[in-house]
């Protein structure tokens, strides 16, 4: 009785986490353009997302825009860690706390803000100030994951390898920054997810003419939204879904690993 | 056997805590040279300078006679053994002992003997592919000192190595360490807080306190003649107790007088107000009435080796600290004696750091 109530339990709530997206894949392969009528199966929503240039160039720029940004913040907030480990404590809290507003601030006062400093400096909104704005807001959540890799341990061992002769570039590169690692990529991948997710920051920087998925989306939604985006995001969903299953099933084969070696 | 290394007058302070108060120290070719002290004695400061991570203020480092105290750290002819190991994680243990090498740009056949050579002398034959987290403490223990070795140092700097071992494993490596000393011929200059490792390995040991050297001597000097109450202190169980001097080589003690070898000639005439040392097992237990003072036995422990008893004397309101093999009951009245050459006089403390040390026994 108990387990049954359980199960019916963790049902309901996947239905309410997944039904929501199941009836967007569905409805994506719907001959029809309705969204309460089932026309029969078809793939031709998919056909008309890869013919229609606007949208070819919302996935293009959202992609390149994200991983440019992305690179770009994990460089500087990577750059930054480091320079404030060289710092005192006190300095470094202070620093802290101001990484942690822009994280806390909402995204509408973020945008508007940047809106109006490219407005102030006359800089054209396009590519380039959704790119800038990407990498401003990215760069908070590198430092977050960077940081606590930088410790007394990496200082350790970067003087043991000072120790043994290594020149100062040398051991940064051999020693410190494998340290980093996983750190720099989880900022990165944060970054990433930050920046392909973001709307409203992008909606007030972008310029006339230019269009990530979500701002596209948004002003499809206006005149009446097409099937088509539907597709869009069953392949969002997909791809985001196999990426995830490759990167468990490969971090559970390298713990069974981790643990036969162990073992032995 | 020459100088190999010389401080001369160190001085460093952190913000505003001074941790060296200028330490001046000598280190012979193939010396192994224990720098002991409680935490925060300045112990691994020093060595921190003799290794080139930190600059001091005042004073300057000597190796060979020559001026390296603006030399940076990866140009000294000194490896470390780090406290906790500091073995780089993403790299196997051959590739750790391999770094030094690596980073001279050594041929690797070359580097593959030495590696292999490093190992086998750490007992680790064959662990070149295991990876750093697969090590025990211990084993963990000797990668980082054929990590050190393997350029062949010709010093060999150790950062409380045996701190995180079980008492043990701690004994064993203590054997080894003497052992790969021997057959490296090299200078080591070793950091530790504990009194045993110290006595037991040191051609010399170092005794610091408070940024200041307190005594510096072979173990058996600091053993049996330490120089103030806090070498005493620290250095094995002791009793520690004032006293005066009542004539030529006579001191009084809780009311008794005992003759002693310490008189005019070492600094310490009548009436002088002295420090006094008497270690636990150089008290013979006499029956009652034969022994130089009196006492009754208040309590005892078995330690292992030997009985320690606490005894209240009858002729003042010392307690005394005894170590004997024979066993005596609590509540026992028995007669105490102890020869003079066992009983070592020291100077009151004079300095302020001094008397701060006094008040924390």
């Amino acid at each position: 009785m108990k387990k049954t109530l359980g199960r019916i339990y963790i049902l309901i709530i996947m239905l309410f986490l997944y039904l929501p997206i199941l009836t967007l894949i569905v409805l994506s392969f719907n001959d029809v353009k309705s969204m309460s009528v089932w026309g029969g199966f078809s793939l031709h929503w998919y056909a008309e997302l890869f013919q229609s240039r606007l949208m070819m160039g919302a996935i293009v720029n959202t992609f390149s825009i994200a991983i440019l940004a992305s690179l770009i913040a994990t460089v500087v907030g990577t750059l930054a860690v480091l320079g404030m480990a060289a710092m005192k404590p006190r300095t470094q809290n202070v620093l802290l706390g101001f990484n942690n507003i822009p994280m806390l601030n909402a995204d509408i006062v973020t945008g508007i803000a940047l809106m109006l400093f490219f407005l102030m400096i006359g800089a054209p909104r396009g590519y380039m100030t959704i790119l800038f704005s990407h990498a401003t807001f990215c760069i908070p959540y590198v430092i977050l994951s960077v940081r606590p890799r930088v410790n007394k341990n990496t200082d350790r061992l970067y003087e043991a390898a000072l120790d043994l002769g290594a020149s100062e570039k040398y051991a940064f590169c051999k020693i410190v920054l494998p340290e980093l690692q996983p750190g720099i990529i989880s900022g990165f991948l944060l970054s990433f997810t930050m920046s392909v997710d973001d709307f409203i920051i992008t909606y007030f920087t972008r310029g006339a003419g230019i269009n990530t998925i979500s701002t596209l989306i948004y002003s499809e939604v206006k005149i009446g939204i097409r099937p088509s985006l539907f597709a869009l995001s069953t392949i969002i969903f997909v791809v985001a879904l196999v990426v995830l299953l490759i990167v468990n099933i490969r971090q559970d084969r390298a713990d069974r690993l981790k643990e036969v070696k162990a073992a032995y | 056997m020459g100088e190999l290394i010389r401080l001369e007058g160190i001085v460093k302070s952190f913000d505003d805590t001074v941790v060296l108060n200028g330490i001046d120290l000598s280190v012979d070719e193939n010396e192994f040279v224990t720098l002991l002290g409680p935490s925060g004695c300045g112990k691994t400061t020093t060595l921190r300078i003799i290794a080139g991570f930190e600059k001091p203020d005042q004073g300057r480092v000597y190796f060979e006679g020559k001026d390296i105290t603006d030399m940076p750290a990866n140009q000294r002819p000194v490896n470390t053994v780090f406290q906790n190991y500091a073995l780089f994680p993403h790299m196997s243990v051959g590739e750790n002992i391999a770094f030094s090498l690596r980073v001279k740009n050594r041929p690797e056949d070359e580097i593959k003997k030495k590696v292999a050579n490093a190992l086998k002398l750490v007992n680790l034959k064959g662990f070149e592919n295991r990876r750093i987290d697969q090590l025990s403490g211990g084993q963990q223990q000797r990668i980082a000192m054929a990590r050190a070795i393997v350029n062949e140092p010709r010093v060999l700097l150790l950062d409380e190595p045996l701190g995180a071992l079980d008492l043990k494993l701690r004994q064993e490596m203590e054997y080894e360490l003497v052992r790969l000393k021997k057959e490296l011929g090299i200078t080591f200059i070793y950091i530790t807080h504990d009194q045993e490792e110290a006595l037991t390995m040191s051609d010399k040991v170092v005794v610091m306190n408070e940024g200041y050297i307190q005594q510096e001597g072979t173990p058996q000097q600091i053993y049996d003649e330490p120089v103030n109450a806090f070498v005493a202190d620290f250095i094995g169980d002791s009793n520690i107790l004032s006293g005066q001097m009542v004539d030529e080589k006579v001191v009084r003690i809780d009311g008794v007088d005992y003759p002693c070898i310490d008189g005019r000639e070492e600094g310490f005439p009548p009436r002088r107000r002295v420090d006094v040392v008497i270690r636990p097992e150089d008290i013979d237990i006499v029956p009652y009435g034969k022994g130089q003072w009196n006492g009754t036995i208040i309590s005892k422990l078995f330690i292992g080796v030997h009985y320690e008893m606490l005894v209240q004397s009858e002729h003042g309101k010392v307690e005394w600290l005894l170590q004997n093999y024979d066993q005596h009951d609590v509540g026992e009245k028995i007669g105490m004696k102890v020869d003079p050459e066992n009983i070592q006089i020291m100077h009151k403390p004079k300095s302020e750091a001094e008397s701060a040390i006094e008040l924390d026994l």
